[in-house]
């Protein structure tokens, strides 16, 4: 085995793929941890101005109604520490909100996006060496391994000097393929440990990508038989490659998007719109029946105490607005829930979608994470009613301190706490 | 010329003969005309489908009964971009950008609904289109065909009798990149089937052969970057090697280690930043629905003195319009600012992302094939700009409506019973402030001059590299 590594690493070729995976592989961890580590501090900027923002705002109110339509809340997902390694879900999907007690469902679909010409290319992460360059470079390590010996004359003196010849190759490429895992994941190692990251999840992370390269190996060095030439090799590893990482994941996203269709999001707004509009128009207990139903504990103070405009009455038309429009945001959010379940099924089959998938679910970057996200912006949404309503129906004096006080808070509000 | 002929005659049927390359060329062709028809039938739907709800939300719009005019500055409008005829062959950043804005009084909104966020995700490239083919991908089948063009010959060992027999290098380089472009003359086909397509749904023809004459640089410089290769080294292997590093290098590092760049040198602040930042600003300029909001002091001042009154009752007009206009005109006047300031800065972002073309041809290609089809960041930013125009005009002609349409007196008493209901409201006919919006690409000019300096780019790597391999060639010894 020593000779084999002192043979191996003899071979120019091979310094040089390795050289650049571990530059690969280095810098993409570094930009990962820099883009964290703006992301928290974005993060921690607005948490401030949030809270100074509500502080003031909650100060020039004299009424829970008017509180409740001018103070916005701060939400957000907060990146793991093992996000640097796929970013994921968090360039297209929103890890920031903010939102207020008006109907949820005209808020929560706006998003904070970055520019459309970056997430259009893409990031330069860990999950993108590893599931696309990664294979690129075991096929550079392997193909000629024994076709280049083959057109060297060698082969056959190789192959009678030792008992078990295919063993041979495989310890060779496994060589091989173990210097390209361990410079590929030796930065990943020390970015982990810098940020915090469990021993479980590198270990996981750093097997998942073995076993992935592994893959390679295999597929390579029974696709690059030696009485081939290694321009014939490389250029059907390469049509392997493009079939495995770029044809079947799109074809899958393509199927898929087409087997399970969803509503069409511009018409939950519209329907939101509509039932929040309307409702100025029409008796005030078509809008209180529905509410009522969701909140029978308030029922006993439907009653209109002035003559003038009442707070408690719009925003329970505002709920109700999200009431009508349940069934179809319920619907969408079925269907990309259902869609991602059947990604992960069908990722079985295409090993690169089930790397890509296996990182960002250990980043917490998928869309899993950006739907839990979404759910706890829903939750947090519904604790701020449960918070204003009774004030407001009871007709409570409005207190700006104690507002500030006690208003449910994000962090300690949803899995962020835990 | 003959000559030249005659040496290409025979590359191709060496190609014939191999079954890898006809294999390769088989498939690459399925791919790229499944994808050309499958994007075709995608735009088209996406197409009608929107053009039909921007329809439809016109028209809701005009059906809402009498109201108070300011009912419908809230009830707000919605507006769609359909995507221009050319998306059949690149969809450009429809599919991260979203289509659809919610235009309201007093807010502007993002577009919505990315289909990103909702597709079903397996990593890899993401869904294909018959641009990320050509950008993506040919170039691959180009260097599998392509590299083995002059070192075949060497290696047969028939490159020295070819030399000696008086075939120039110059002559056999010009026999070989005959017979790389006939295959990227047929390999460019489907392209040209899109931009028919395109020029049958009102598409201009000439932008449409531009944005194909684009595409034959692209890989004309993919060509001769094969063709150097293979004139420059001795061996198969060796030639694979290099211009799949450059290839990866080129079309997957250097365009992500552009992006991180040109966000690390020109920081996005993101919307709930930049709105929160302008908060501060926005409450000084006062609430427009509370017109004793003291910043309106000057105004209401100013306001009494040009009709002469004591009162606001006595105006002539609606004192609570004239707040609500006045309001909106300079609320929008401090929106338009950040968000000019963001639209700058990504623009800036975009033009230093694409100073990378001269480093990444596939940069170049990307950026022009966007710009010529009317999917680029510029034309998103357009629809902005053009939704915010007319979100601003239906605002304050409601408003004016507010002011003119509904007397001050029915305006304060709006709360007051039913009575009260009834009387603050104005005629649904007032609702035809609302202009028709249909979203059009830019001219065909316009969108030309865009792509100017990224053709320029692609030129120059074509040239420098067929110079280069035009050098070596001149000088090739067996």
């Amino acid at each position: 085995m020593m000779r084999e590594l002192r043979f191996m690493l003899r071979d120019k070729a091979v310094w040089v793929w390795l050289i650049l995976a571990f530059l690969f592989s280095s810098v993409a961890v570094t930009l990962g941890m820099n883009e964290i580590n703006q992301q928290r501090a974005e993060i921690s900027e607005l948490i401030e101005l949030d809270q100074s923002e509500r502080e003031v705002v909650l100060g020039e109110q004299s009424d829970w109604g008017s509180a409740a339509y001018y103070t916005f809340h701060l939400t957000y997902d907060a990146p793991s520490d093992f996000a640097f390694a796929a970013i994921g879900q968090r360039d297209v999907s929103p890890w920031k909100h903010r939102i207020r007690m008006l109907a949820l469902e005209g808020q929560i679909y706006e998003t904070d996006a970055n520019n459309p010409d970056f997430a259009l290319i893409g990031r330069f992460d860990f999950a993108f060496i590893a599931t696309l360059i990664g294979p690129l470079l075991v096929i550079l390590l392997l193909f000629d391994l024994r076709s280049g010996e083959h057109t060297a004359g060698r082969l056959r003196l190789i192959e009678a000097n030792c008992k078990n010849p295919k063993s041979l190759w495989w310890s060779r490429a496994a060589l091989r393929v173990g210097g390209l895992a361990l410079v590929l994941c030796l930065p990943l190692v020390v970015a982990g440990f810098l940020s915090g990251t469990s021993l479980g999840t590198l270990v996981f992370c750093i097997f998942a990508v073995c076993l992935y390269l592994a893959f390679w190996m295999a597929l390579t060095l029974w696709l690059t038989p030696a009485k081939r030439t290694g321009a014939y090799n490389l250029t059907i590893m390469l049509g392997v490659w493009l079939l495995i990482c770029a044809v079947i994941p799109a074809s899958l996203t393509q199927a898929i998007n087409r087997a399970v269709p969803l509503p069409d999001g511009g018409d939950i707004v519209l329907t939101q719109r509509e039932a929040v509009n309307d409702a100025w128009d029409l008796p005030r207990d078509a809008t209180y029946d529905p509410f009522m139903e969701r909140h029978p504990e308030l029922d006993a103070y439907r009653g209109w105490d002035s003559d003038a405009f009442e707070w408690k009455w719009y925003y329970a038309f505002q709920q109700v607005g999200d009431q009508v429009a349940e069934p179809l945001s319920q619907a969408y959010r079925e269907g990309r829930k259902k869609r991602d379940k059947v990604a992960g099924l069908a990722s079985l089959i295409s090993p690169a979608s089930l790397l890509q998938r296996t990182l960002e679910g250990m980043s917490k970057t998928d869309m899993k994470s950006a739907m839990a996200y979404e759910s706890d912006v829903r939750d947090y949404h519904a604790q701020l009613r449960a918070w204003y309503y009774p004030r407001m129906f009871k007709s409570e004096d409005y207190d700006a301190e104690m507002a500030n006080r006690s208003l449910p808070d994000f962090r300690s509000s949803t899995r962020m706490g835990e | 010329m003959s000559l030249s002929l005659t040496i290409a005659k025979e590359e191709w049927r060496q190609w014939r003969r191999s079954r890898l390359a006809m294999l390769s060329l088989i498939v690459f062709s399925l791919l790229l005309i499944f994808t050309t028809l499958l994007t075709l039938v995608e735009a088209q739907e996406a197409r009608h489908q929107r053009l039909h709800q921007q329809k439809q939300a016109e028209q809701t719009f005009m059906d809402q009964p009498d109201r108070h005019p300011h009912r419908m500055v809230h009830y707000g409008h919605y507006v769609f971009r359909a995507p221009p005829p050319l998306a059949i062959f690149d969809p450009g950043v429809d599919a991260v950008t979203g289509q659809s804005m919610f235009l309201e009084g007093h807010r502007q909104n993002s577009a919505m609904f990315a289909d990103a966020r909702a597709e079903a995700h397996t990593g890899g490239f993401g869904s294909l289109s018959p641009a990320k083919i050509y950008h993506f991908f040919l170039p691959l089948l180009i260097i599998a065909l392509g590299h083995g063009v002059i070192l075949r010959e060497r290696e047969a060992r028939t490159l020295g009798p070819l030399l000696s027999q008086g075939v120039s290098g110059t002559r056999l380089y010009c026999g070989k990149f005959l017979a790389l472009t006939a295959l990227i003359a047929v390999l460019s086909l489907p392209a040209l089937f899109s931009v028919f397509a395109a020029s049958l749904k009102g598409e201009g023809l000439a932008i449409g052969l531009a944005l194909y004459g684009a595409h034959l640089i692209y890989l004309f410089i993919w060509a001769s970057l094969a063709l150097l290769v293979s004139v420059a080294t001795r061996s198969r292997g060796l030639a694979l090697g290099v211009l799949l590093a450059v290839w990866v290098v080129t079309v997957l590092v250097v365009p992500r280690i552009g992006v991180t760049s040109a966000s690390a040198s020109i920081p996005t602040e993101g919307k709930i930043l930049t709105d929160m930042r302008m908060n501060d600003d926005l409450r000084k300029l006062g609430d427009g629905h509370n017109a004793s909001d003291p910043a309106f002091t000057k105004l209401r001042a100013d306001t009494l003195a040009k009709y002469g009154v004591d009162k606001v009752e006595d105006l002539p007009v609606n004192y609570r319009g004239v707040v609500a206009s006045a309001s909106e005109e300079k609320l929008t006047k401090t929106l338009n600012e950040y968000a000019e300031k963001r639209l700058t800065r990504e623009a800036a972002q975009a033009a230093h992302l694409s100073a990378y073309s001269w480093v990444s041809p596939y940069l170049a290609v990307s950026g022009a094939s966007r710009n010529f089809a009317g999917t680029d960041l510029a034309t998103h930013h357009r629809f902005m700009r053009e939704a915010e125009v007319l979100r601003y005009e239906f605002v304050q002609g409601l408003n004016k409506a507010h002011v003119e349409k509904l007397s001050y007196e029915d305006d304060l008493n709006r709360n007051k019973g039913e009575e009260g209901w009834r009387k603050a409201r104005i005629d649904a006919a007032n609702w035809q402030v609302l202009n028709d919006f249909r979203f059009a690409p830019d001219t065909s000019a316009a969108r030309a001059e865009r792509a100017l300096p990224q053709i320029f780019a692609l030129l120059v790597w074509l040239l420098a590299l067929m110079g280069a391999g035009l050098f070596t060639a001149r000088r090739l010894k067996p």
